[in-house]
């Protein structure tokens, strides 16, 4: 499907803050742990929005969780 | 597996129980011996129907019950794209399965067989649909 070229930064994100596991992210961002697992394998791009959420989550600039590779 | 993908398993594995009654009926129009007995077809389709409700019902139960968090869970962005992206495919399926089913007119079909014809093309265009969710679903889309 969809081939998109957006690195980011979740899986270590997410071991810096605990080890937080793909469920409490996807409780809360209001997503599925199945859809926080396609976006952390580069699967699916998120929404502006569900970045946005990710980004407060761990409390860092939207850039540094995502990275658009041209 | 989420809740959701769960769930279409189930819908898409209770619609297949109609292939029994839509097989019986094709089976009747190839032989050209289509139904003598109207009613069986009635009674058949009818105790589909409510074993299709039960079966739903019995299975999101019990799923609710065993992931309650998951269930409780809205549709999320992903999953709306994944089922924007399967409802186009089976409506193509829809659409020509229509016009084949207009076709059946210039086939001497009785008014019967023409009302199975447009039941069958819902129930595969169902199918596609949730067949096509499934897929996209186990693609991690």
């Amino acid at each position: 499907m969809t081939s998109c070229h957006i690195d980011n930064a979740i899986r270590r994100l997410r071991f810096e803050h605990q080890e937080m596991t793909q469920q409490a992210l996807a409780e809360r961002i209001g997503v599925t742990r199945q859809t926080v697992n396609a976006i952390e394998l580069g699967k699916y791009s998120p929404s502006l929005e569900v970045a946005f959420r990710i980004a407060a989550v761990f409390q860092r600039p939207l850039e540094e969780v995502f990275q658009f590779q041209p | 597996m989420s809740f959701r993908e769960k769930s279409d398993w189930v819908s898409f594995i209770s619609l297949g129980f109609f292939l029994i009654y839509f097989g019986g009926i094709a089976r009747g129009i190839m032989t050209g011996s289509p139904t003598d007995n109207p009613y069986f077809y009635f009674i058949l389709f009818w105790s589909l129907v409510v074993l299709l409700v039960v079966v739903q019902v019995v299975t999101h139960v019990v799923l609710a019950i065993r992931s309650p968090s998951d269930a409780r869970t809205p549709v999320d962005e992903r999953e709306r794209l994944i089922h924007l992206r399967a409802t186009r495919p089976a409506y193509f399926f829809l659409l020509v399965g229509t016009f084949l089913t207009i076709g059946t007119l210039h086939m001497n079909f009785t008014a019967w067989q023409t009302a199975h014809c447009v039941l069958a093309v819902i129930w595969l265009a169902e199918l596609v649909r949730y067949g096509v969710r499934l897929f996209y679903y186990r693609h991690e889309v």
